[in-house]
Order: structure tokens, then sequence, then C-alpha cells
């Protein structure tokens, strides 16, 4: 995996791109913001004036993100490939750089969405947070893994006649090993318990594996 | 020089090529023409490594040295104008020639815009702002004409480059591609007569 100057460049200017059209066509934002808040919202009234264990409110949160993210990342190429544009991009960069100018963009997209989402979830189910910044790095690392699987499988189901489905069955068992530390370390940051570093040192780890494979087997599609 | 290497690719039990062995030279106009389903766009995408030969190798020589190109720099050499490459109808006129400029490590001055519009014939001063969803199909065609001259590739991948065009489009096409070719392989897929008359050398694909 090496990113020359030039692998650079073309890395912003496909991040500049997708984010010129995503924003212009609304309709990948829209869906990934309105399901989170769809989400919350009803789950919310459903567990009105319940107590909700710190550890289930976490694992509510990573699964609104996960099925969230679904729906966005899922065109990451799909939509390149509908509209024609994945052969010409193709063709003029390099594969390396469109493999992370994606994963960029979805990452940026998913922080994006966590913004929005995040304050909205904390107040609707009255969560006090007891250590704020062990709250935000494991959300950045939790999302940098999903950024890393998900490119790397909406680029696999491209071709897929039902990637719709497939999509979220394929990212699932990729991510678990993330989801799993993410939902212990946000009870955590919820409840201010001591924590274990361990499950932290596991989600950069994992966040590696998953770039690097991605890396590597994006060169075989 | 581009060199097919007994490659063969079929699609199902249909054996498009079979052991396929030649070399393509810089310096002319190749023309690939061939009856419908002959596999002339194929023909250009295995030139391009968009997809991959069954069984043999595609390689892109340096005449230099003589050595083949280690796959992340072959990919930088080409450039195409081909009905399936589609440009972004998202991005302004504009947008899409600073982007794929871009990607080649090349930025445009608005001079480079202007003059790139009136190499192809489009005026990039009134539609460089316009998106590309508001152009008619000619436009695009010249705008994805003005990309290909944009990045300055050393190969052109040509697939029916001026099916689109008006008599004014082609002809600016075939004046560029005559000034280009000194210094640029230039495969032409085509059954245009008037796009054949402009090659210096025809590979005519059986049925």
């Amino acid at each position: 995996m090496k990113l020359s100057n030039s692998r650079f460049e073309q890395i912003a200017a496909i991040v500049r791109k997708d984010f010129v059209i995503g924003l212009r066509r609304r309709a990948t934002f829209a869906a990934m913001m309105m399901f989170a808040l769809t989400a919350v919202a009803s789950l919310s009234l459903s567990t009105g004036g319940i107590f909700v264990e710190a550890k289930f409110l976490a694992a509510l949160l990573w699964v609104v993100i996960f099925f969230a993210a679904s729906a966005g990342i899922s065109g990451t190429f799909d939509d390149e490939a509908q509209a024609g544009t994945l052969p010409t991009l193709k063709l003029y960069a390099d594969a390396q750089a469109i493999l992370f100018g994606k994963m960029i963009y979805v990452l940026l997209s998913l922080v994006a969405l966590t913004i929005f989402i995040l304050p909205i979830f904390l107040i609707l189910f009255d969560v006090a947070v007891e250590n704020f910044f062990l709250l935000l790095a494991t959300i950045l690392l939790g999302l940098i893994g999903i950024a890393a699987a998900g490119t790397l499988t909406a680029a696999l189901t491209t071709s897929a006649t039902v990637k719709g489905g497939l999509f979220p069955i394929l990212l699932f068992p990729i991510t678990l090993p993330i989801f799993l530390p993410a939902i212990s370390l946000t009870e955590l940051s919820f409840t201010g318990g001591a924590f274990d570093s361990s499950s932290l040192v596991v989600m950069v780890a994992f966040d590696l594996i998953l770039v690097t494979a991605a890396s590597i087997l994006y060169d075989y599609l | 020089m581009i060199v097919f290497d007994d490659v063969s690719l079929s699609f199902g039990r249909h054996e498009l090529f079979k052991n396929i062995s030649l070399n393509l030279r810089g310096g002319k106009v190749i023309g690939v023409t061939g009856a419908n389903g002959a596999g002339k766009s194929t023909f250009l995408k295995l030139a391009g490594k968009i997809i991959r030969p069954d069984s043999g190798e595609v390689k892109l020589i340096n005449d230099e040295n003589n050595c083949a190109l280690r796959i992340a720099h072959y990919a930088l050499q080409f450039a195409a104008v081909a009905p399936e490459m589609k440009i972004y109808d998202n991005l302004t006129a504009q947008e899409n020639l600073f982007f794929f400029a871009k990607l080649r490590g090349k930025t445009l001055s608005a001079e480079k815009i202007s003059e790139l519009g009136e190499r192809v014939g489009l005026d990039l001063k009134t539609f460089g702002n316009v998106r590309a969803e508001n152009f008619s199909t000619g436009m695009r065609q010249r705008l994805k004409f003005a990309i290909l001259l944009s990045v300055d590739a050393d190969i052109w991948l040509l697939d029916e480059p001026t099916a689109n065009l008006d008599d004014d489009g082609r002809e600016k096409f075939f004046r560029e591609i005559q000034a280009a070719k000194p210094d640029k392989i230039i495969l032409l897929a085509t059954n245009d007569r008037a796009e054949e008359n402009i090659c210096d050398e025809i590979i005519k694909l059986p049925l």
C-alpha cells in the first residue's frame, strides 16, 4: 500500500468530486439521515418512560449507525456503475486512489451522519455521557472500520443483481469484530466505569487490518 | 508499444479472440474494424487492460528500455472516447475537465480551458458552467474529446469517436488525431468510412 503525491492528488480530487455530486443529488445523504432519524425517533417513542440499560443503548446506537451507513454506502460504486462513469473513472484514475478516495468520502459522510444523529440520540434517550472523549474515539474508530469494510463490500457487490440485500449481509460479519468492542466502549463512555484499553487496541488493530485488506483485495476486483 | 501475447478471450461458448499475437506501435492511427459483434470495442478494452483475457497477456512495452510497465503506470498512459465511458452529468463541463485533468496531475488554467473549447468546437465560455446533463449528445462527445486532449495521454482508445458529431466536429476531431499521432499510439474502432480513411493501418476482425 504505497501512496505517492500524485495518488494523494487523485484521492483528493475523487473525494471532492463525490461530495459535489452527493450534495447536488442529496438522495444518498437524505436516505442515511432519514433512516437514522426515523429509527432513533421510533425507538425512543417505543421505550418512552422505561429505564433502558446503558449496554442496550450502546447497542442501539451502533445498530442505527450500521443500518443508516448501509443505506448510504451501498451506492458508493453502484451509483457510478449505473451512470456509466465507473469505466471512465477506472481508466483515468489509479485503482488505489479510487479505493481510498471512496473510502475517505464514505468516512466523512459517516462522520456527518454521526454529528447529525448523536445529539438527537443522546437527547431522546436522555443519556448523560460520562466520558465524552472515549465516546468520540470509539465512534471514530468504529466509523473507520465501517468505511473500510463498506467501501470494499460496495465494490464487490456492484455487479451483483441483488446488491440491496447482499450488501448488509456481507458487511455485517466483516464489521462484527468492530461492533463488539465498540458497543462495550460506548457503554463505558455512558456509565463512566474504568475502561480496559484492550478494546480500543482491538478496534485500532481491526481498522488497520480492514484498510490493508481492502487495499490488497481491491486490485483483484 | 502495446503487445498482445497469445491472447484468447471467450464470452460463454463464443470464442471472440483465439491466440492473438501482435505488436501495436506508435506514430500511426491503427484502425480496428469488423462487423457488429466482431469484438472491436472488446479489443480496445483488452489493450487498455479494462478487461483481462482468459489466457495470454497484454503488455505495454516502453520503447526506450524495452521494459513492460507496471500496472499502476500502465493505466495512467491511456485516455479514451467511447460510448460506454460516460462523463459526470452532475458536474459542469469545467468541473469534468478539472476533475479528469487532476486525476492525471494536471491543473488547467482558464486560458487552457478556453483553448480546449476552441479545439473541440465547444464554447466553454458560455457552457463551461452548465452541467453536462443539459448537454446534447454531440456536446457531450465534444466534452469527452476535450478531456482526452487535456490529459495528454500517450495512448488514445477511440471507439466510434465521431458517431454523434456534426461535420465541423468530425473535421476538428480528425485534425487533432492527425496532429497527435506522431507521439502516440492511437487505436480507433470503427465502421465509419471517413474514420477508416484517416487510419494508417487497419486490423480487420473476423466475425
